[in-house]
């Protein structure tokens, strides 16, 4: 096994190089590719291709060259995508865009999310937090905090308002 | 059921949330246009989620694939990655504890400061009610630092250092600098050299005498320093344009003292300094100037008029 602790050959710097960048990674690709399966896909390529390279890149640079990797393979996607789009003949897409379910998710839209709700107070962001984030019943949060479930509904309620208030117009 | 959910029922939202009440439902109680909010914000929260979910499922699939592959480099490394999958995904858990279990922990408590020099001899000094947490294994290769509250650290040249707080990720290669991360309140001031920030995936790079800030969840904003060093390291705390609220929390930091505000307005703008080595004298600086009256009452607790 190699000792090196400067070589990404090395399986424990690997390991950890996978822990320190996958998310970002996989957040970068997601807004790029709009799917959750395909940004998984070329998350797991472009870590492979790290690891084939794992005598010629320093671990400083991994990080720039995950995401050049996978720049590139998007690219490759998208140009694949296109190729199979144009043979059948652009018989697809004929879902209504209007409809909310007609999502082009962007990082702004994120990120205003996140400040929403990091700027809710704190009574409200914590059973938001549990709720969304923890995936806790309701129940469960009346029992955490002591309150009843009416006032957890109620807190709830009140802090997706505030969010969409603070949001504004999606 | 559609008959008992009237208007005045105020927790349609959480029910819909929930799951308990269904789309078609809630499209009869709001506005069509709020529907379509609601339900964005809804699909973005989920998005969240799937986005921060854990990577080591993906760890196990990536392992696995390499093992495929048969693609080694060192024919001892290969006799590693050439177990079994059940075996490894047993060392891959292996590793995992290995490096769990050499984490240090520094903590300080109310009005405490303490300075903890790093093995490759950079420096941390930390304030009142912080705690910093790292890897003292391969530290030359990885400085990695999770930080929560406020320390100054002064940075050995060598390989990246980054400190990751819940508000952002700093990192800089040789500096100093002063992170100040308390739940809404998130302030990067770089001392020397230069520090990069990367909050809300945006990155800002830092030069000697600038700071970034960002409080309450508003935009990040930029601004300069002129200090050389940050005052609390010579018994101080500063504050420039900064929300009273926060001004409070720091004093309760400071003296293990308890402080009721629910009568003022803590959201107003509070510029100026207070003593961390004299209370009196923290209070009348900070509370004559705003004209806001303090009481000790029994229990203790200092109240605000």
């Amino acid at each position: 096994m190699i000792k090196d602790l400067n070589n990404i050959c090395n399986q424990k710097v690997f390991e950890k190089l996978f822990n320190i960048h996958a998310k970002d990674l996989r957040r970068f690709l997601f807004f790029k590719t709009q799917d959750m399966d395909t940004a998984e896909d070329i998350l797991q390529d472009a870590f492979i291709k790290l690891w084939d390279n794992c005598n010629n890149v320093n671990p400083e640079k991994a990080k720039s060259f995950l995401f050049t990797v996978a720049k590139n393979m998007f690219f490759n996607y998208k140009k694949h995508e296109k190729v199979v789009m144009n043979h059948q003949k652009r018989t697809l897409k004929s879902s209504n865009y209007e409809t909310p379910e007609y999502l082009l998710v962007e990082k702004e839209f994120l990120v205003k999310i996140e400040e929403a709700i990091a700027a809710l107070p704190d009574k409200q962001k914590e059973v938001f937090l549990l709720s969304r984030m923890e995936k806790k019943k309701y129940k469960e949060i009346a029992e955490i905090l002591g309150i009843s479930v009416k006032a957890v509904e109620k807190r709830m309620h009140l802090a997706l308002l505030e969010m969409k208030e603070k949001i504004g117009n999606v | 059921m559609r008959e008992n959910l009237t208007k005045e029922e105020e927790s349609f939202l959480a029910k819909w949330l929930d799951g308990t009440i269904s789309d078609a439902t809630l499209k009869e109680l709001v506005s069509e246009q709020d529907f379509i909010d609601y339900k964005k914000i809804k699909n973005g929260l989920e998005l969240l989620n799937e986005l921060n979910r854990p990577v080591a499922p993906s760890f196990n699939t990536l392992y696995n694939s390499i093992h495929k592959k048969r693609n080694f480099k060192n024919t001892q490394a290969s006799f590693k990655w050439g177990l079994s999958i059940a075996a490894s995904i047993l060392v891959v858990l292996g590793c995992y504890f290995a490096f769990n279990f050499e984490e240090i922990t520094h903590e300080t408590s109310y009005a405490e400061q303490k300075t903890i020099s790093l093995p490759d001899g950079s420096e941390v000094v930390l304030n009142a009610k912080s705690a910093i947490n790292f890897t003292e294994k391969d530290w030359r290769n990885n400085r990695t630092i999770l930080l929560k509250g406020e320390a100054f650290f002064k940075v050995k040249k060598g390989s990246t250092f980054s400190v990751q707080t819940p508000n952002g990720l700093v990192t800089v290669l040789g500096t100093q600098f002063n992170i100040k991360d308390t739940d809404t309140f998130f302030e990067v001031v770089c001392y020397e050299g230069k520090v990069s920030v990367t909050n809300n995936k945006k990155e800002h790079v830092l030069s000697p005498g600038n700071a970034i800030r960002k409080i309450d969840g508003k935009d990040s904003e930029k601004h300069d320093k002129e200090n050389s060093l940050p005052s609390w390291l010579n018994g101080e705390s500063s504050f420039v344009s900064v929300p009273l609220k926060y001004v409070i929390l720091e004093l309760e930091k400071q003296y293990n003292i308890q402080i009721d505000a629910h009568r003022i307005d803590d959201s107003i703008i509070f510029t100026g300094s207070f003593s961390n080595k004299d209370l009196k004298l923290a209070l009348v600086s900070v509370f004559k100037t705003m004209d806001i009256q303090y009481i000790k009452e029994k229990n203790g607790v200092l109240s605000l008029e």
